[in-house]
């Protein structure tokens, strides 16, 4: 079952046809009309319906021409989004310069290699920086 | 090339390379590390990236992400980008020209004694740079509107621009669509109710008829070419086992 996926064109041609009938199905859901007097469902139908037609060509395509690996590194992506989430959810209820920490020990740990004292040396600079940003430049941020 | 629209710096630059490859007096040394090389093909790129605003001033179409965004602020202050716009906002285009010219005098002279310093971001290891753009990027994020749930919005763009990367989809169009769709929507709209329904209008004039012709002949050729080579990579695969299956036979 993983082989199949590990294709990105097939993937691709999913993930399109995915998005196509999601929207197409929820234009329904709008007044459709007629081509003299459209509703506000015709566009979104006719876009999706065209995004199909390219979905389904693709997941064809697919088939004739040569695999590729699709490489998705689950991890590493995870890893920085939660550093993301962590600094905006740190911001948001201690104060920012933890956020900073918060966000660069986070996601340096997609990287491939790791040190305390690098990480120390970056959250450091960046809280100086922020402070500028503060100071000098007026941009409002909640760092203490 | 810049006018042309889709990847119009990048065809510049293969087109100038190509050119450079068959006409420059070097032409044994280009792709050999000489400098002909790379200035033909920075050039180009330049010409292209300023060219692209013909389409953007003149008819009012962004070509690519960088010029929707421009379009995006032009409506945003409520200029109108199209045939009107030099005549309306001479002020504003007269200025977006002498901006450009100001712009690569002081590139020249910044850059030609800065160059040595400049490079020295490339190293800069990426496990620093890293964190550092992903802070900028929030920073940035955050004060638009002194929001935080604008971070995880950006997060989640994040994650779906990953997974469209992953997949090959490029961003670009994506963003023309999210400019150019409600004027599409909205001018579409008018035509059918002005032709009552019928789609002949669009083919019966001569410029949208001309365009949509371009259209189908490029998409035909599209799809021409890519059975064809579908075709010669099947008979060149039989080839292959045919020959291979004749040389073990006689073997």
């Amino acid at each position: 079952m993983k082989a199949i996926f590990n294709d990105r064109n097939l993937v691709r041609g999913i993930v399109l046809v995915a998005i196509a009938l999601g929207f197409g199905l929820g234009s329904f859901n709008y007044n459709i009309g007629d081509f003299s007097r459209a509703g506000p469902g015709l566009f979104p139908l006719m876009v999706a319906s065209l995004l199909l037609l390219v979905g389904i060509s693709t997941v064809i395509r697919s088939q004739f021409t040569e695999r590729v690996a699709l490489g998705f590194s689950m991890k590493n992506i995870v890893i920085v989004i939660a550093a993301l989430c962590g600094f905006a959810i740190v911001s948001m209820f201690v104060n920012m310069i933890a956020g900073i920490a918060v966000l660069v020990f986070g996601s340096t740990a997609a990287g491939n290699s790791y040190s305390w004292v690098r990480n120390l040396k970056i959250t450091v600079g960046l809280i100086i920086v922020a402070f500028c940003f503060q100071k000098f430049l007026g941009v409002q941020l909640p760092l203490i | 090339m810049g006018i042309l629209p889709g990847g119009g710096t990048v065809i510049a630059q293969f087109a100038a390379y190509a050119v450079e490859k068959k006409f420059s007096k070097y032409a044994d040394e280009i792709g050999h590390g000489a400098i002909e090389g790379v200035a033909g093909y920075a050039a180009a790129d330049e010409a292209a990236a300023r060219t692209s605003f013909i389409p953007l001033m003149s008819i009012g179409i962004p070509e690519n992400a960088v010029m929707a965004l421009m379009m995006a602020a032009f409506i945003i202050k409520g200029i109108q980008p199209g045939p009107n716009m030099i005549a309306s906002h001479p002020d504003l285009f007269w200025g977006l020209v002498a901006s450009m010219w100001v712009g690569n005098v002081f590139l020249v002279v910044m850059n030609v004694p800065m160059v040595r310093y400049l490079l020295s971001i490339f190293k800069i290891p990426y496990n620093v740079l890293f964190p550092c753009i992903l802070f900028f990027c929030c920073v940035g994020t955050y004060s638009v509107n002194n929001n935080m749930d604008d971070i995880f919005i950006t997060a989640a763009f994040g994650l779906m621009g990953y997974l469209f990367m992953r997949l090959d989809l490029d961003a670009p169009p994506l963003l023309l669509g999210f400019i150019l769709g409600p004027m599409l929507e909205e001018n579409f709209r008018r035509a059918m109710l002005l032709s009552r329904g019928s789609f002949g209008t669009f083919v019966s004039r001569p410029i949208s008829g001309s365009l949509l012709g371009l259209l189908a002949i490029f998409i035909v050729w599209q799809v021409v070419s890519f059975f064809r080579a579908a075709r010669k990579a099947r008979l060149s695969g039989e080839l292959l086992t045919a020959s291979t299956h004749s040389v073990e036979s006689a073997t």
